[in-house]
């Protein structure tokens, strides 16, 4: 018996082939295709300069991310497992361009490349290290230069798509507000969030920071790991090999965290999924087995058995109506959502606006301080836009958690066993979040927040126009200024600072409508996906199981016309197939380790001919 | 030069007429013509932990600023010079009171008493040091970034800068590593209230300039780099006139380095070289190291508060190249800290323009009593138009204003001679020399030379057709300054 989730899956693909269902074997086949590109992301985040590139290259033990002190990133780095060194750089199209590993530094940092001129969507690292094996993926992101700031929005748009996310800061200093914030919403969206304090070599005092991170992370209610580590030791240790150097560099623990909790959650919710497809798929096709075989033991009683499959089959025919109790959960929801979402977005623009024209309105001449203004108007936007963003997320989420509960609800009337684990629902949100990009290759999905969030592209191009308006307000403000400053006091000065007051806030409003409109587009775009997503997804499962159904009824009229000698042969046929479909479901159920869920796969495995039947029927 | 600090005093004295039925305005009219003839204020600012009481510090030379690894400085604190130690407590409401001067351990100890930090306005410190008696220090309060009000601070940086009376003449912006093009990075240029930061009386100072190279020996040659690329910025040109890399910390120890101190790491670099760049490798190694050795963990742990991992690596590798005795050593540390630099440029930058930036912040101060208009609005005629008449007559401001628009880019000068022609409006030194970039102490008639060669370049530009206005009335100021240097020149010969 292997507890290898590929494996299983293979075999139970194997043991239904004879049964002719390409619907049953598609849905496996997707779980294989999930498993075989399973890749556990990891975001590594952090303010600008803080040693986020350094910790990527010590917990792969390479110089894979260029690292100097003058040297930024700008563009992210994803790093994972390959049987040889490959490295490419990776348009938003999927285009992809290999290159060598000296080229990498000129077009990924801020100094080749500044602002990310060349447009690039990520560059991709594959190595063969050990650390990286079981699918882990280590995403080295730009620093965001103020974690409120548009480029910390692109992060955040990217913290729905990530199984952990490493939070860096140095020991120079404790946390600050905006990094508190910024742990407040990755908590709220990602599973796993570690807290990482850099360059412990450097600071005497880091242990007290380290201490002074867990103070603000309690006040706040944040409950995560905090791990002090040492980049400079880390690379020393892999330089000379020294063990002793190794274990005080932290990154041991580290690295330790991020295989046991991380890979290992990420494994687990993986079983779980197989299990879960597995059981289903089986349990459908060993439920034709029963219902046939309890027609060709008793014919007798095959007319009331038709009566109850037909019942049940239009039941499962009522799952696909949209008056099905999950539809409406789902119709309902989606409009509520996209109202609340619409609502509390420009709630929070409104606020941003009536904030700035009372400051235009209180302050001086704003075409001297436009570019901070402008700074400060772009910030508190992208701030809003985030926080609607991850706000929306959980929504989201806990909307498909209420669909899957309504349609397990509604499918237990037909077949009780088969009730989906909630978190199944999660994870394929999670995938639905994202743009679908399979068909663009692995890994290309893996920084689909930078693809399709729109708090990335959308915005830069947004801010864009902004700071545009500001160089036409500028010259007449300053320029004008210089040379006329001697005459400038008096009533003249004051009708144009008064008019240029309106100019601001005109701009002020334009831009905020402009940002305001685009994200609540894409926002309602992107329940949209999800409604069709959820809709299909549970959709098929309605067809899947109205089809066992209406093979089931088939079977059962078939065993009822069937001869003796028939019969007989036909009821070895069938125990020796429920064996075998026995046997994969028990090597499914080794898969999870939890005693819990085992017993209670245990108890649907031992399911009667008889309690399966009823439950269809009843 | 004196001509307009007369000027200014002049219009002061005028205000001060119009204004003597208003005790209130008239005092405070009185004080900014005692400002006139104090020492140049100089403003220290930053975010929180940037190094800010450090550099003073460093730039006075004794620990007369607290620091400690937390958040410290949360009044702020002038340093004058004086002829006997004194502090005062300027609290918002009530006298101001004497605070005991206490020192520990050779730093001075400021004990606020009774009151908190939110009641007081300002401490005062009097402090005999040589280098106070040019420029008075103001050690401010980091800019909080974790304050829930900052953003409403950053839109409160609306009110109008160049046009607000400010308490200090200029302003020493401090910052770590950070993005030019970020957020973060204007935020440390966002007004701390005491001083209001335009580009031509700020500096900025990358602080903590070892950090940024890990604390490698060479991590002052990489952070210099890096200093001047932020220099050839255009952001960062149009925030503050140059960009220094200090190590405040080193500074301020070399400044007060101690012959114990010396002793310590001179036996620390008899240690075999390997035995102690592993030693060297984190400060749990070093301080661990110290457990049977010659110097203990305490010493071990006074080194690194004082020198930091930097500061011991490179101390040990200069007392192994000769720097013996504490004088040398820190000679060596002062100069590897980048403090000179700073000094220099503070002095070109600040001391150098003491006249215009003093004058400057005294017309500014009569503008403001004049359009806060309370009441004597029959008087204001003459006044205002003795303002006028200072402020678009001297061409020192013509060329500080120029300058900060120059900076800001709203104004540009013909391309090829950009560099030039802000160095004749005084950008790298007012002297003569400086502004023709020749080598201090030129003969005069190669000055004058070069003065009229620069004049007649000049000239031809705001002939020329093709600039636009804003660009032609620009080089007719850089000509007016090469007709200033040679004035100047005749006046000497």
């Amino acid at each position: 018996m292997t507890s290898d989730p590929v494996a299983v899956v293979e075999r139970a693909r194997a043991a239904i082939a004879r049964y002719d269902r390409p619907d049953l074997d598609e849905r496996l086949a997707a779980a294989h295709a999930r498993l075989l590109d399973d890749r556990t992301r990891v975001l590594v985040v952090g303010e600008f300069k803080q040693g986020k590139s350094m910790l990527v290259n010590g917990l792969v033990g390479a110089p894979v991310c260029p690292t100097f002190d003058d040297v930024a990133t700008a563009v992210p780095t994803v790093v994972r497992h390959a049987e040889a060194l490959d490295i490419a750089l990776l348009r938003p199209d999927g285009a992809r361009t290999t290159i060598t590993g000296d080229e990498l530094a000129d077009h990924i940092c801020e100094q080749g490349n500044p602002g990310n001129r060349e447009g690039w969507s990520h560059a991709e690292v594959g190595l063969p290290r050990p650390v990286l094996s079981g699918g882990l993926e280590i995403v080295d992101t730009p620093g965001v230069g103020g974690l409120a700031s548009v480029h910390g929005a692109a992060t955040t748009a990217m913290l729905p798509s990530a199984d952990a996310v490493l939070l860096v800061s140095d020991a120079a200093q404790e946390y600050t507000a905006p990094e508190l914030d910024f742990l407040a919403q990755a908590t709220a969206v990602c599973p796993n969030v570690a807290c990482v304090v850099t360059k412990t070599d450097l600071y005497p005092e880091w242990r007290r920071i380290v201490e002074l991170n867990r103070g603000h992370l309690a006040a706040a209610g944040i409950s995560t790991e905090v791990f002090g580590v040492s980049s400079a030791l880390r690379w020393h240790a892999v330089l000379h090999g020294d063990a002793d150097v190794n274990a005080e560099s932290g990154f041991p623990e580290l690295i330790g965290y991020l295989r046991k909790r991380v890979l290992g959650q990420a494994d687990r919710l993986a079983r779980r999924g197989v299990v879960h497809d597995v059981m289903a798929v089986t349990e459908q096709i060993a439920g034709n087995l029963l219902a046939e075989r309890t027609a060709q033991q008793d014919p007798a009683a095959a007319a009331a058995l038709m009566r109850e499959l037909t019942e049940a089959q239009q039941r499962a025919t009522a799952l696909k109506e949209r008056s099905a109790r999950w539809q409406q959960t789902l119709n309902d929801g989606v409009a509520d959502l996209n109202a609340d979402i619409d609502y509390d977005l420009r709630d929070r623009m409104k606020e941003i606006s009536r904030l700035a024209e009372d400051e235009l309105e209180n302050g001086g001449d704003p075409a001297k301080v436009w570019d901070q203004f402008a700074g400060w108007v772009q910030q508190e936007v992208a701030a809003a836009a985030s926080a609607n963003f991850i706000w929306a997320t959980r929504r989201v989420r806990a909307l498909a958690r209420h669909v899957a509960d309504h349609f397990s609800d509604d499918r237990e009337q037909l077949l009780p066993a088969l009730r989906s684990h909630p978190s199944d629902a999660i994870r394929s949100v999670r995938a639905m979040v994202a743009p679908k990009t399979e068909d663009k290759g692995v890994g290309a999905k893996a920084l689909i927040g930078l693809r399709g969030g729109y708090s990335s592209m959308l915005m830069f191009g947004m801010l864009g126009t902004f700071i545009g308006f500001a160089s036409a307000i500028n010259p007449l403000g300053l320029g004008a200024a210089v040379f006329m400053s001697g005459k400038a006091i008096g009533d003249e000065r004051k009708k144009q600072v008064a008019r240029r007051k309106n100019e601001a806030k005109a701009a002020m409003r334009r831009y905020v409508d402009d940002v305001t409109f685009q994200v609540a587009k894409d926002s309602r775009d992107r329940l949209r996906a999800v409604q069709r997503d959820l809709r299909d997804h549970f959709t098929a499962q309605a067809d899947q199981l109205k089809r066992s159904l209406l093979e089931s009824q088939q079977a059962t009229e078939r065993a009822v016309k069937a001869s003796r000698a028939e019969r007989e042969a036909r009821l070895t046929e069938i125990t020796k197939q429920l064996e075998q479909l026995d046997l994969v479901r028990k090597q499914a159920r080794a898969l999870l380790p939890q005693p819990a869920t085992a017993a209670k796969a245990a108890a649907t495995a031992t399911a009667t001919a008889t309690a399966a039947v009823a439950g269809r029927a009843g | 030069m004196t001509a307009l600090a007369d000027s200014a005093r002049r219009v002061l004295l005028l205000a001060i007429d119009v204004y003597r039925h208003q005790p209130d305005t008239a005092r405070w009219l009185h004080d900014q013509l005692r400002r006139l003839d104090e020492p140049l204020r100089v403003a220290i600012a930053g975010k929180v932990k940037a190094g800010k009481s450090t550099l003073l510090n460093a730039l006075v030379g004794e620990q007369v600023a607290p620091t400690d690894a937390g958040e410290c400085t949360r009044v702020v604190t002038w340093y004058r010079d004086g002829t006997t130690p004194r502090i005062v407590l300027h609290p918002h409401i009530g006298t101001p009171r004497p605070l005991p001067v206490r020192r520990h351990d050779g730093a001075l100890e400021i004990d606020l008493g009774a009151t908190s930090a939110e009641e007081c306005e300002r401490v005062v410190v009097d402090w005999p040091a040589q280098s106070l008696r040019t420029t008075t220090l103001i050690d401010t309060p980091g800019i909080a970034s974790t304050s829930k009000d900052v953003s409403r601070r950053t839109v409160a940086f609306l009110d109008p800068d160049d046009d607000t009376p400010t308490e200090a003449d200029a302003v020493v912006y401090l910052m770590r590593h950070v993005h030019a093009q970020d957020a973060a990075f204007l935020e440390a240029f966002r007004d701390q209230g005491v001083a209001r930061a335009t580009a031509v009386n700020t500096v900025a100072v990358l602080s903590r300039a070892d950090e940024i190279g890990g604390g490698r020996v060479d991590a002052m040659f990489s952070a210099r780099g890096i200093a001047a690329r932020y220099r050839a910025d255009p952001t960062v040109r149009g925030l503050c006139q140059n960009v220094v890399a200090v190590a405040g910390l080193l500074a301020q120890t070399a400044r007060t380095l101690r012959q114990a101190e010396h002793t310590a790491l001179a036996a620390l670099a008899r240690t075999a070289r390997d035995d102690l760049e592993t030693e060297l490798l984190s400060v749990d190694r070093f301080l661990r190291a110290g457990r049977d050795a010659e110097v203990t963990t305490e010493v071990r742990d006074r080194l690194l508060a004082r020198f930091g991992l930097f500061g011991i690596r490179l101390s040990s590798s200069l007392i192994r190249q000769g720097a013996d005795g504490p004088a040398a050593l820190a000679t060596e540390l002062v100069d590897r800290s980048g403090l000179r630099e700073l000094e220099q440029v503070l002095h070109t930058q600040f001391a150098e323009r003491r006249d215009v930036l003093k004058a400057r912040s005294a017309l500014l101060a009569v503008d403001s009593v004049l359009r806060s208009g309370d009441g004597t609005g029959h008087h204001q005629g003459p006044l205002t138009r003795e303002i006028d008449r200072v402020l678009s007559g001297a061409h020192e401001f013509t060329e500080l204003r120029l300058l900060s628009a120059l900076r800001s880019g709203s104004v540009t000068l013909p391309k090829r001679d950009a560099d030039d022609g802000e160095r004749l409006l005084g950008d790298a030194g007012a002297s003569p020399a400086a502004r023709l970039g020749l080598e201090p102490g030129t003969p005069s008639n190669e000055v004058a030379d070069a003065a009229y060669a620069a004049l007649e370049r000049w000239h031809r530009h705001t002939v020329n057709p093709m600039l636009g206005r804003a660009t032609t009335d620009a080089c007719r100021a850089v000509v007016r300054s090469c007709e200033g240097i040679l004035a100047g020149l005749g006046t000497l010969a």
